[in-house]
């Protein structure tokens, strides 16, 4: 069953960010609200959620197309539309009165066999159909989403006693693969799983924080990093999700768990920050919170809140705890470990948050899997709780907890004796079940996890920056893992290993990698450190060398797929745009950003846009050229693969996946479409204008200069780009010009800019600052 | 007996051939004044200074020494009156801002004064040396009050200073020191025991001022809770005018290998009255933005001895006679050749002047830099020079303080046993370098700074502010076949530096222990190339001048060039192989087999 149309009632931050996102996805959404007493406009508040969300950042929404599936209305007016609607979804106030008389009035409404959900966060199944009719029990489930809903991949499913399985296989089918969710499967129970023990762990964190006299600096520094937590922290955390959300999240839980659960003991009102909520110090979108930015006197300070004194001291950068240094050694059983505060602050919190969420299963979830990915997927965490018992060692655990005199829960005990709550067995990944035996972690159909082959066999070939691995069925896979998976001589020699060991027993390439980034570009450290001493050779050797490798990625004998995700930055843009076909993750940020760092892309970067851009195109060279430039010369980044497509980086054919997890197999399957009477592509020849086509460029440029938007160094390298593009002194539009030529004048004008002072101080700030330099 | 003479000549070479003073130092605001006519004026006074009254008082001082009698310290004979007329000359304020008396001349010239007064006598140059850097640090640091209270006495020379930072089990790691400072009315009681605190006690000027190290009650342990404090050995009453002793006096005299005349004390602090110089906790950064002018000071004591060695060397080997030249007797009316016929003389003298000149270059290349980072009028400028000051100056402390002794041994080595007896004063030159190279962070230290600090900073934007004038100039110059050889030779001593500074950069990233290990061969192997450079660059000025009023000079220089290129420089290549070698034989024996 797909899911055409897709009602969502309730436009709060939830309800339209998952619109939003549901648009994105393709389907048409009606967003639904109240209307308000005495509104001029009945679809007020629907119509203001839409509006608000085309600003908002992060986006909401992935183009401006997505925002157009979307249509506002109200719940006194269209609700008969939801006759057309194959999902109705509800995400209105957490009261369960209103839900219900909502509820009545969808299911009056509604097609039959259409299916409803809630987005609750706090409210059982049970409750929410207590006096529904039978028919509606059967179509309903909850579906938690996480804030921001296009971003935060996890998916909690929460089916009652009557819900049809084939209502829950659709929407989770549909969410897994076209909204990209990651699907936990959880128990009636309250706080579902991922707020069930991130709730504790918060309350945990900040109630040892206080009485154990910990600064929010150094608590955060503890429980961040070294825990595989992103590094807000707990404290950080609370500010960015909002500190007035944790009375209201707290209450809730503490009013719905039975009365032995361990969460009443952690939780403990803090005078100071019920004190914070009712002046309004509420996090970042408040006048501050554990942190704050402090502008005065045209500074920006990061201040942080002393938990004593209740008052703002400019924040400590580096927390100096030798238990921190120790884990960076040592791992997590070294902090733990470690008698400074630091390590019995992070004995403290993860001794109670771990035995917790062991004691949890199979209350929660099936099994302790399920948990861990809700925890990875929904917090963020780099590893769930079992993954991190077996880092500290669950043996440890369970001893070091029976001698501070508490249970030891059952399953840890079991972990303990079986050697982990994961074990690997002939390459495949395990869990310990409930039952005490191992089972396999097994992934759906469609999804292919290059760690699963790393574990399972060998690589065809490697080097320290990247590998080349066999993913089955003739295809081979490169695997970039730098750090940022930045681009540098290691990974261009590899390419050029690929092309020399993919003919002999492999038909077709993938170039794919599970970190955050596919590629930042070329490694700009390694390049500003040889520019810095003059090691102009080495530079030139490296333009050149990536030049040919990623023309012999064109025009190998085989299709070449890239799967970028999340940045696909200078050259890896390239990279991708040398590929024969491309799917890409829909939250792919590709572009060309040379420009920043005060140079141009040296990798065919211009020559393939400009190709792209001319293929096909009839009239003079002028548009393909002043494209390619703009592109290119305000370092234009899609923020979306739909945006990439529109920037012209993507081309329609090339495809999008949603889901992460099935970014190889989709890869991959492309792969094996085009490997079937593969013909490497003809060699590319580009009609350009030269020097009369540079001075109308140069025109243009002077405008922008003359308005005061370029800067200085910013006409420096606008004018060697358009050099670039125009084609060099001796080009003409009656002759053509091939690719070797305009790979010779971006090799030359990127040896001219990085020569440069502005571009060297450009590179420096970018790399010190992460920000761009306008200079 | 040392035969010394000024080298005015290669001062004003550098000054006006080859560093173009007059458009980088005499241009900058506030030292308009610093023409030609001026700084020539200035180095022949300082000359003239030197040469008669800190030069004949050199050996004396060293036998004699100082003496600790009842808490007093009396210097050599000679000295106060030397160190009186020093004053009254005006040299202790020489560098001095003309708002507290001085005659606010550029650094760089004063560096050059240094090397003058280090020549003839280093035990004396400590004593205005330490009051100079007290002065640099109160001037940058200080309160209004405490400048006004201080530096005219600094400046005109009646009160010297010292810095009080060594205590018996620290030095290199300062944030272990354990002096105490207590807050007592509006200053400080300091407490504790300081070590190697030169001119801690002398009778040369009617007061002293300590800068000393201490941390306050509430100060977080190790470096950063470390502070800064004046305490002067006679309290000041409120006009100025002297009061009774503070609570600070000499312990002891430590008896040591060379700077005889300069009074090394244990200084104890017993509740002393101090005052706190800039805010709390942030003495540390206080010394730091000293460091360069210090560093680069102690740099030129290296070089102020060694040419003084060169100096004798080759008045001795011209004039002792012994054995017959090689091919063929020279002087067959005398009975005997002067030895400097001798190939290996020659290579000893010529090693040791090719160094010495390569040395000064340098050193005035980055101490004019020193002038333009402080006060050019363009921001980008400053800091590019200020990068390059950064960057040369543990080159210039280490390198220039290794020369030092190298070139003062072979000095003792020319005179063969003269060298090795007191009277003529070779083997005191040999003690007296010796100390440059342990004392204001030692040249292992400095070799550390280089490859661990300076090099990774911004990424590297330190070290563009001297290989890109490098690559320029071998750019500039790869086409004029008058400097073939020398491009040539740079060239490749270059390319090992490159090549090396990259290998280290990328081992240093995962392994600091590689940095370390290559850290003191990597400086040398700098400091050989940035020698190199400067030797280029005189053999360029000098080739222009071949047919001028100095022919005899400028040829000299050419072939001073040629022989650095090919008989010093190679160096380089042994260096870059022993870099690239690694840690792997280094680390490898256990230390039990130690």
């Amino acid at each position: 069953m797909t899911m055409r149309r897709v009602a969502v009632v309730g436009a709060g931050v939830m309800g339209a960010g998952i619109a939003a996102h549901i648009a994105n996805a393709g389907a048409q959404v009606l967003l639904l609200d109240i209307v308000p007493d005495g509104a001029d406009d009945r679809d007020g508040i629907a119509k203001a959620a839409i509006t608000r969300m085309k600003k908002a950042k992060p986006a909401p929404f992935m183009d401006g197309r997505a925002m157009s599936r979307v249509t506002p209305g109200n719940t006194e007016d269209h609700l008969a539309k939801l006759e057309t609607c194959d999902w109705i979804i509800e995400a209105v106030v957490e009261r369960l009165e209103v839900k219900q008389a909502l509820y009545a009035k969808i299911d009056k409404h509604r097609r039959p066999g259409s299916v409803v959900s809630s987005n609750t966060s706090t409210l059982p199944v049970e409750k929410l159909v207590a006096g529904l009719p039978e028919r509606f029990a059967r179509d309903f489930l909850i579906t938690h989403f996480f804030n921001p809903p296009r971003y935060m991949r996890l998916l909690e499913i929460v089916a009652g006693p009557t819900t049809r399985d084939a209502a829950v296989s659709a929407i989770a089918t549909f969410a897994d693969v076209q909204l990209g969710k990651g699907i936990v499967h959880c128990h009636d129970t309250p706080g579902f799983v991922a707020n069930r023990i991130g709730t504790f762990w918060i309350q945990c964190a900040v109630r040892e924080a206080f009485a154990r006299g910990l600064t929010v600096e150094e608590a955060d520094a503890v429980m961040g990093r070294p825990i595989g937590v992103p590094k807000t922290g707990v404290f950080g955390l609370m500010d960015l999700v909002g500190i007035d959300l944790m009375p209201h999240v707290d209450g809730s839980l503490a009013a719905n768990l039975a009365a032995d659960d361990a969460y009443h003991g952690v939780r403990v009102e803090q005078p100071l920050i019920t004190k914070m909520i009712a002046d309004g110090y509420i996090g970042r979108k408040g006048k501050g919170g554990f942190y704050r930015l402090n502008t005065d006197n045209g500074g920006r300070i990061k201040e942080a809140l002393n938990l004593v004194t209740g008052e703002y001291a400019p924040a400590t950068k580096r927390v100096a705890l030798e238990s921190l240094q120790a884990s960076k050694n040592d791992g997590l059983q070294a902090l733990v470990a470690h008698p400074d505060k630091g390590g019995q602050y992070a004995w403290a919190v993860l001794s109670q948050m771990l035995s917790y969420a062991t004691s949890l299963v199979p209350e929660i979830a099936d099994d302790i899997h399920a948990v861990d990915r809700a925890m990875v997927l929904g917090y963020a965490w780099k590893e769930g709780p079992f993954e991190l018992i077996d880092k500290i060692g669950a043996d440890y655990l369970a001893k070091r907890l029976a001698e501070d005199g508490r249970t030891v829960p059952t399953l840890l005990q079991r972990a303990a004796e079986g050697g982990g709550f994961y074990r690997i067995d002939g390459g495949r990944r395990q869990f310990l079940t409930v039952e005490g035996d191992y089972a396999d972690v097994s992934r759906p159909d469609g999804v292919l996890s290059l760690s699963d082959i790393k574990r399972a066999s060998e690589r065809l070939a490697g080097n320290g920056s990247a590998s080349l691995w066999d993913i089955g069925d003739g295809v081979a896979c490169l695997e970039v893992h730098t750090k940022m998976n930045s681009i540098d001589e290691n990974v261009l020699s590899m390419i050029d290993k690929a092309l020399k060991v993919v003919p002999k027993a492999h038909k077709a390439l993938v170039i794919y990698n599970e970190g955050d980034q596919f590629s930042v570009g070329a490694n700009l450290g390694l390049a500003l450190f040889a520019a810095n001493t003059a090691l102009w050779p080495m530079i030139e050797g490296l333009v050149s060398q990536g030049q040919k490798a990623y023309l012999g990625l064109k025009y190998a004998p085989f299709p070449v797929v890239a799967a970028p995700a999340g940045l696909a930055l200078g050259g890896g843009c390239e990279m991708v745009l040398h590929a024969d076909a491309v799917q890409a993750h829909a939250e792919t940020y590709i572009g060309l950003v040379e420009a920043g760092v005060g140079i141009i892309p040296g990798w065919g970067g211009c020559k393939e846009l400009l190709a792209r851009f001319a293929d096909g195109r009839i009239g003079g060279p002028m548009p393909p050229l002043a494209k390619a430039f703009e592109t290119i010369g305000l370092a234009k980044v899609a923020t979306s693969a739909f945006e990439a497509r529109e920037f012209g980086f993507l081309r329609r054919a090339d495809g999008i996946t949603f889901n992460r997890d099935r970014l190889l197999a989709d890869a991959k399957a492309r792969a094996l479409v085009l490997m079937a009477g593969y013909q490497p592509p003809e060699p590319v020849t580009l009609t350009l204008p030269g020097p009369t086509g540079k001075a109308a460029l140069g025109l243009a440029l002077h405008d922008l200069r003359l308005k005061g938007v370029a800067t200085d160094h910013d006409m420096v390298v606008a004018d060697e780009l358009a050099g670039v593009l125009s084609g060099g002194e001796k080009a003409d539009i009656t002759e053509t010009v091939d690719e070797k030529t305009v790979l010779r004048l971006e090799r030359e004008a990127f040896m001219r800019l990085v020569r440069t002072e502005p571009t060297l101080a450009r590179m420096e700030h970018m790399l010190e600052t992460g920000k761009p330099l306008r200079n | 007996m040392v035969t010394y003479s000024a080298p005015l000549d290669d001062m004003r070479f550098l000054l006006h051939e080859v560093l173009n003073y007059d458009n980088t130092v005499a241009n900058l605001p506030g030292y308009e004044d610093a023409s030609r006519d001026v700084v020539d004026a200035v180095l022949e006074e300082g000359a003239k200074f030197c040469e008669k009254e800190l030069l004949p008082l050199n050996l004396s001082g060293d036998q004699e020494g100082c003496v600790l009698e009842n808490g007093v310290v009396r210097t050599p004979k000679g000295f106060r009156e030397a160190y009186q007329h020093f004053a009254e000359a005006g040299w202790t304020g020489m560098a001095c801002a003309p708002d507290y008396g001085g005659q606010g001349l550029p650094k760089s010239l004063h560096l050059l004064l240094q090397e003058l007064i280090c020549s003839t006598n280093l035990s004396f140059g400590t004593y205005p040396g330490l009051s100079h850097g007290v002065y640099n640090a109160v001037v940058l640091h200080g309160s209004a009050a405490q400048k006004e209270r201080y530096l005219p006495h600094l400046t005109d020379g009646s009160w010297s200073g010292t810095m009080c930072l060594t205590e018996p089990h620290c030095g290199t790691d300062l944030g272990l020191i354990r002096t105490k400072a207590e807050p007592s009315g509006d200053g400080y009681r300091i407490t504790g025991t300081k070590i190697f605190i030169s001119a801690g006690e002398h009778d040369l000027t009617e007061n002293i001022v300590h800068l000393v190290l201490a941390k306050l009650p509430d100060a977080p342990p190790g470096i950063r809770g470390i502070s800064l404090f004046i305490v002067p050995k006679f309290l000041v009453n409120g006009d100025g005018s002297l009061g009774p002793r503070n609570g600070v006096s000499c312990g002891a005299l430590e008896h040591k290998m060379g700077i005889k005349a300069s009074a090394t004390c244990v200084m104890n602090f017993d509740g002393a009255e101090g005052v706190l110089v800039g805010e709390p906790h942030k003495g540390m950064r206080y010394m730091f933005t000293m460091m360069n002018t210090a560093r680069m000071g102690v740099g030129i004591q290296g070089l102020g001895l060694a040419e003084a060695a060169y100096q004798s060397a080759a008045a001795y080997a011209k004039d002792r006679l012994q054995g017959r030249a090689l091919s063929g007797a020279k002087y067959p009316d005398k009975a005997a050749d002067p030895i400097i016929v001798h190939p290996d003389v020659r290579r000893m003298l010529m090693t040791m002047r090719a160094l010495n000149e390569g040395a000064r270059a340098l050193a005035l290349w980055v101490g004019m830099a020193e002038d333009v980072a402080e006060r050019h009028e363009d921001s980008a400028a400053r800091e590019a020079a200020d990068d390059l000051v950064s960057l040369m100056t543990p080159v210039i402390k280490a390198f220039l303080t290794d020369a030092g002794f190298e070139v003062t041994n072979l000095g003792m080595q020319v005179f063969g046993g003269h060298g090795y007896i007191h009277e003529w004063g070779m083997e005191q030159l040999v003690r007296d370098a010796r100390i440059a190279m342990i004392y204001e962070g030692a040249n292992g230290i400095q070799a550390l700074d280089l490859v661990g600090r300076k090099m990774p900073l911004h990424m590297g934007r330190l070290l563009r502010r001297f290989f890109h004038p490098v690559q320029a100039f071998l750019e500039d110059n790869q086409d004029d076949p008058e400097m073939a050889e020398m491009v040539m030779a740079l060239a490749k001593a270059f390319g090992r530096l490159q090549q090396a500074t990259a290998w280290i950069a990328q081992q240093g990233l995962s392994d600091p222990e590689e940095a370390g290990a290559a850290a003191t061969d990597y400086l040398r192997l700098f400091a050989l190339v940035a020698l190199a450079y400067m030797w280029a660059r005189m053999a360029k000025a000098s080739q222009a001048q071949l047919n001028g009023t100095r022919p005899a000079f400028h040829t000299n220089k050419v072939v001073l060039a040629r022989f650095f290129m090919t008989r010093i420089l190679p160096e380089s290549s042994a260096l870059f192989a022993k870099i690239m070698a690694g840690k792997d034989t280094m680390m490898a024996m256990p230390q039990e087999a130690f």
